[in-house]
This record gives structure tokens, C-alpha cells and sequence, in this order.
């Protein structure tokens, strides 16, 4: 058993920068939490201060129950993988990995059978006797983690561990990570500034933004109910679009005007809508781009196409709306037969609905999500 | 075709007439370098008199000047002193220095820039300012004259952490990130220093040690102020230079020179045996690279 239980975190440097504000966050135990953010926004520095690496100036966090604030690193029972690897260059693949075991006066035995066994894991068996700098970025890796991973820790931290290896290695990485995680249950904390790994790998993530969390949930609740302005623009790919629009009600419900279309709310948000005390009149209006449809028929938005992306199986259509906003629309056109798909991408003009139950709305003063209600606001820079 | 071939036979003609320039050169100057230290051997070997003679090569060879430094003078005395002191010191300093690069590489503490900038401007200053002081200090409690040598060992030990520039140059190349991987490995800082930053700061460790020992060796200055005419406590640039007295270089001008040839032995050896370790980095697979 390790939970994580971070109370009332700040870092601040000696020169004043704040670079962590009251971070709050319990980690279950076996829970993979996938931190991530914008370079500098202090999901590293969380990190750190759960390895112990960096002193914390204010607040608790606790491992197992225990207050581990000034605990020494090697006390707390973590093991780290750092972006960098940062293999011990004189000592051998095997050396490397049993060099915790070493520290912790384990017999011989013992620690020849763990580390065979964890090089099994990772499929490094036959690179045991090779020094670091033989190795290829991925191979480093995994000895890495394989390091990290024979002294079966209470906790597992790892600090953007992929973003050294191209592409292809990434993702390839990115699912043996997912594996490893099947083969040793323990709590994992994960940085990264990539959102698809923390899409991937995160039972939740937790996103950050100039030192403060942006939102905790699960990758669905992120994606479908981003709390503000900033988790909306930061999760998916490409970036959802906003609108100005106004809110009205009437017997009905809640319509929000968008470019002259009329889009009902759907009840999820009416319902909260209705226990707010005050609902603002000019809102902003989120949606997906997968979530504009092209439409010939009906109440639509016009707009003229700009730049149309080709992905292969999608298209990104970039356009302009009359009133000179920009919009993205993701198409889908596996269906599509070439002289369709063709069609597609030489269009000048289109016409698009939105799909209502997939809409959000977001305060414009402080780019709340109205229908969360604990969402943090996005920091504004001071 | 064939002009361009001419063009680069001429090319490599002229490269050669350059290149052969640059060895005239060398030698030239490898010669000029070389002359003093081939005129010590040979004086070290004459045997015909000890006083300066106004030719090159010895009309006849012999040891003599070995026996006398050896039997008749104190030399053997601060031959000694020398190594004691010289090998005290390459220890010492060499731990020290180590040390406190270390630290100001890796922690961070209230008054670490101030230190440093102290330290730095404090070593700007000549050593011998300070030497008066050091030597009424090393007198009250009881470290000059017959027993200097623990006293220079004082003096140069302590005050070389200030040397640390060099090996902190090299520990701030060593990423952080491996010291914080052993610190969560279960590494104590001292045990991160000597299992993973002292194996792979050989370079660094060598061209201390070198530096620890060459530089008492060869003092004079603090050696004979602290000896302070005690001739038994002599290092052996102050006993050497003693000879070159009016009144003993006709009797000694030959010894001198074979003393002179012992002096280098130590220094020269150092440096063959340990130049290789000195060019050699270790860093490489560390990290990505």
C-alpha cells in the first residue's frame, strides 16, 4: 500500500518565484497520475518534491501516511527515471540496475536474481555487460526504468522519461509503459508536457498552468468537461473552438445564440446552469472540432474554407467565418470514396451545425466551465 | 582534368614546404628549451672541478658530485623534507580541493556566491603577503624552524581549497541528474561522491594531485622564511639555492647541478606515469549525448 497525499504544496525559490501554489492532491495507492502543463508551469517541481530533490516551503506530503517533508531521498522508498537517463556512465548495464540493491546490503543472490529478472521484463537480458554509452537512446531507457524498477518502490516517479527518443520510439515506449504498469502494480506519478501520454497513460491527470492545478480527472472527464478556458485549449488536438454566444432562457430551457444559430443547452448544463445564482448573459461557447458537422440542409453557419489539412484518414479544415473568427472542423472521411474525398478538399465554401450535446460554456470573465462547479480559474499573468 | 590535378600537386607541394618550416621551427625551439637541462646533466657528471667552468662538455666523467651530495651535505636530509611535505600535501590537498568543489558544484547554501568571490579575490592576492603573519603564527605554536615540515604541510593545506576553481569547472559538467538518480537509489551525498563522481572525475583528481605535488615541491619562499636558517629543516630549493652563495659555489657549483638532476626525477616521473589518465574523459553514455 502508497497513497500520495500532497496538502497545501508551495515552492518558492530564493528569489521570490513561486513556482508551485497550493497544490493540492491525494494519489491512491496503484493509481498512475500523469502530471502535465506548459513548459514551466511547475509540474516538474511537484515531482521533484515527491522525490525529495527539491525542498518544499510550505504545506505536507505525505507517503503511506508518513509526513515525508524532511526526509532525505533515499529514505522515502521512490525511485525516479529522469528525462536525461542518467545511467551511471562507469558502471555496467548490471551495475547500473543493482546498484540500489548495493546500497541496501542485499545478498548477491538476491540481487542477481532481480536484476536478471527485471532485464527480462524489459527485454535487456543480453545488454547486462555493455557500459552505458554503447547503448541506444532507448536501450538507456529501459535500463533506466529498469533500475528503477528492482527495488520494487513504493512509489515510481518518472520525469518526461520519453520526450529523448524519436516518434516511433515514443509510442513504442509509450505501450510498454502501459505493460509495465500491468506487471507492477504501484503508484505511479508521471510528468510529461505531451498530451497524448497523458491522455494514454493516466488513470487521472492532473493539469497545471503557471503553478497552479487546472483541473483533476479522469482523461474522459478532461476531454468532455474541460473545468476552464485553458484545460479546453490544452487537451485535444486540434485546439476546440470558441464562440461568442448568448444565453437565454425560456420555458424550454437554456439557447445559446451562436452566429445567429440557435443552439440548444443540453440539460447536464442547464441543470447546473439552474443552481448557480447568477448566469452571466455573453458567454463563450466550446466545441470540439470533431463536433462541427457539415451540414446542406437546415439552420447552419456559413463560412469560407482557408486551408484545408489532409491527415489521411481526416481532414482539417481551417475557415473563416464571416464576422472574420477562425474555425477548425475535423472531418472524418474513411467513408468517403476518392472522387468524394477530392470533392472535399476542393471546396470553397461550407455550412456546419453543432452537435449541442457536446457543447460547454465558459465564463469569459475568468474562463470558468459553468457547469463544473469547483473549476479554477485561469490564472491571468501577473 | 590535368589542370586540376597540377592545381593539387601544387597545393600539396606548398603544404609540404610549410609543413617542414613548421618542424625547423620546432626543433629549433625543442633545442634552445633543452639546452639548460642538457648543460645540468653535464655539469652534474664533471668530474675535473666543482666550481663554473666556462666550457660545455665535462673533460671527464664522473660521480663524484653524486657521493658528495649524498655523503658529505645535508641533501639527503631535504630530499626527504621535500617528499614528506610534497606527498602530505598532494594528499591533502588533492581531498580537499575535491571537496570543496563538490559542494560549491552541487549545494546550495546561504553565502555560497560570497564564498567564492571571496575565494577568488583573496587568490588574486600574492601568497607572501600574508607571510609574515603565518610565520609568527606557526612560531607561537611551535611549527617553524626544526619542525617545519609540519608546518609547511600546514600552510599549504590549508589554503588550498581556494584552488577549487578548475575541479568545479569539471564537477558543473557532470549532470545533476546523476547525483539526485543515487541519492533516490539509496546514495548517501558522501557515497554519491565516492561511488559516482569520483570514478568518473579521474581526469580531474589526476591534475590535482600533479598540481598538490608539484607546487611544494618546488617552493621556496614559505620553505625558507619558515625554516628560518634551521639547515636540518631545509626543503631542497632552499638548500640548493644556499650553494649558489658567494662563498660555496666554487666548492658546490657541480653538487648543486647534481642535486638539481635528483629534483626533477620526482616531478618528471609524476607526469610521464600519470598523463595519460589526464587527457582521457569518462563522462560519455551518462546521460543522452
Amino acid at each position: 500500500m502508497a497513497d500520495v497525499k500532497l496538502t497545501n504544496v508551495k515552492k518558492q525559490y530564493d528569489n521570490g518565484f513561486v513556482a508551485v501554489h497550493d497544490f493540492n492532491l491525494e494519489i491512491k495507492h496503484e493509481e498512475f497520475i500523469v502530471l502535465v502543463g506548459p513548459s514551466g508551469c511547475g509540474k516538474s517541481t511537484t515531482l521533484r518534491m515527491i522525490a525529495g530533490l527539491e525542498d518544499i516551503t510550505d504545506g505536507t506530503i505525505e507517503i503511506d501516511g508518513t509526513v515525508v517533508n524532511d526526509m532525505e531521498p533515499k529514505d522515502r522508498d521512490i525511485a525516479m527515471v529522469f528525462q536525461n537517463y542518467a545511467l551511471y556512465p562507469h558502471m555496467s548495464v548490471y551495475e547500473n540496475i543493482a546498484f540500489g540493491l548495493r546500497l541496501r546490503k542485499v545478498p548477491n543472490k538476491e540481487i542477481h536474481k532481480k536484476v536478471t529478472e527485471a532485464a527480462e521484463i524489459l527485454g535487456i537480458t543480453e545488454l547486462l555487460g555493455r557500459k552505458p554509452k554503447q547503448l541506444s537512446g532507448g536501450q538507456r531507457q529501459r535500463v533506466a526504468i529498469g533500475r528503477a524498477i528492482v527495488r520494487v518502490p513504493k512509489v515510481f516517479l518518472m520525469d518526461e522519461p520519453l520526450s529523448n527518443l524519436d516518434a516511433k520510439l515514443r509510442n513504442q515506449m509509450r505501450a510498454e509503459i502501459i505493460l509495465l504498469r500491468e506487471k507492477i502494480r504501484t503508484t505511479f506519478v508521471y510528468v510529461t508536457h505531451d498530451q497524448t501520454e497523458a491522455m494514454t497513460l493516466g488513470d487521472r491527470i492532473v493539469i497545471m498552468k503557471d503553478g497552479y492545478v487546472m483541473q483533476v480527472g479522469t482523461p474522459q472527464e478532461l476531454f468532455n468537461h474541460p473545468a476552464n478556458l485553458f484545460v479546453a485549449g490544452f487537451i485535444g488536438t486540434p485546439q476546440m473552438n470558441f464562440f461568442d454566444a448568448e444565453l437565454k432562457k425560456d420555458r424550454n430551457g437554456y439557447t445559446a445564440k451562436v452566429e445567429g444559430l440557435n443552439v440548444k443547452v443540453p440539460k447536464h448544463i442547464a441543470d447546473a446552469l439552474d443552481k448557480r445564482e447568477s448566469v452571466p448573459e455573453k458567454v463563450l461557447l466550446g466545441v470540439r472540432p470533431e463536433n462541427l458537422i457539415l451540414t446542406d440542409s437546415g439552420e447552419s453557419i456559413g463560412a469560407s474554407i482557408k486551408v484545408t489539412e489532409m491527415m489521411g484518414s481526416e481532414i482539417h479544415i481551417h475557415a473563416e467565418l464571416p464576422d472574420g473568427k477562425n474555425v477548425i472542423i475535423k472531418v472524418q472521411i474513411a467513408d468517403l470514396d476518392d472522387d468524394q474525398q477530392n470533392e472535399m478538399l476542393t471546396r470553397h465554401g461550407i455550412a456546419f451545425r453543432i452537435r449541442e450535446r457536446t457543447i460547454n460554456l465558459f465564463d469569459p470573465e475568468d474562463g470558468r466551465n459553468l457547469a463544473v462547479s469547483d473549476a479554477a480559474a485561469v490564472p491571468t499573468n501577473e | 582534368m590535368a589542370d586540376t590535378t597540377k592545381k593539387y600537386a601544387s597545393k600539396s607541394g606548398r603544404e609540404r614546404t610549410s609543413r617542414i618550416l613548421i618542424y625547423v621551427f620546432l626543433t629549433a625551439l625543442s633545442i634552445i628549451w633543452m639546452i639548460p637541462f642538457f648543460y645540468l646533466i653535464c655539469q652534474a657528471f664533471r668530474g675535473e672541478s666543482r666550481s663554473m667552468v666556462t666550457y660545455f662538455f665535462p673533460k671527464q666523467w664522473s660521480l663524484e658530485n653524486f657521493r658528495i651530495l649524498f655523503r658529505e651535505t645535508e641533501f639527503g636530509h631535504w630530499y626527504l623534507n621535500t617528499l614528506i611535505i610534497a606527498l602530505f600535501n598532494a594528499v591533502l590537498q588533492t581531498v580537499i580541493v575535491l571537496c570543496v568543489a563538490y559542494a560549491l558544484s552541487r549545494m546550495r547554501f546561504k553565502g555560497r556566491k560570497l564564498l567564492m568571490n571571496l575565494m577568488l579575490i583573496l587568490g588574486m592576492f600574492p601568497g607572501f603577503l600574508s607571510m609574515i603573519a603565518t610565520y609568527f603564527i606557526l612560531k607561537l605554536i611551535g611549527l617553524t624552524s626544526e619542525n617545519s615540515v609540519p608546518g609547511l604541510i600546514l600552510v599549504y593545506a590549508a589554503s588550498s581549497g581556494m584552488g577549487y576553481y578548475i575541479a568545479k569547472g569539471f564537477f558543473d559538467t557532470i549532470p545533476k541528474s546523476l547525483d539526485e538518480a543515487a541519492r533516490i537509489d539509496g546514495a548517501s551525498r558522501s557515497r554519491v561522491f565516492f561511488r559516482i563522481i569520483m570514478p568518473m572525475a579521474k581526469p580531474i583528481i589526476i591534475y590535482t594531485i600533479m598540481m598538490a605535488f608539484i607546487a611544494p615541491w618546488g617552493d621556496f619562499m614559505y620553505a625558507s622564511l619558515i625554516t628560518f636558517g634551521h639547515e636540518k629543516a631545509y626543503n631542497v630549493a632552499v638548500g640548493l639555492y644556499k650553494w649558489l652563495d658567494k662563498e660555496h659555489l666554487s666548492n658546490y657549483f657541480t653538487v648543486f647541478c647534481a642535486g638539481g638532476l635528483f629534483v626533477s626525477v620526482p616531478v618528471t616521473a609524476l607526469f610521464l606515469g600519470l598523463q595519460k589518465y589526464y587527457v582521457e574523459g569518462v563522462t560519455g553514455g551518462a546521460v543522452k549525448g
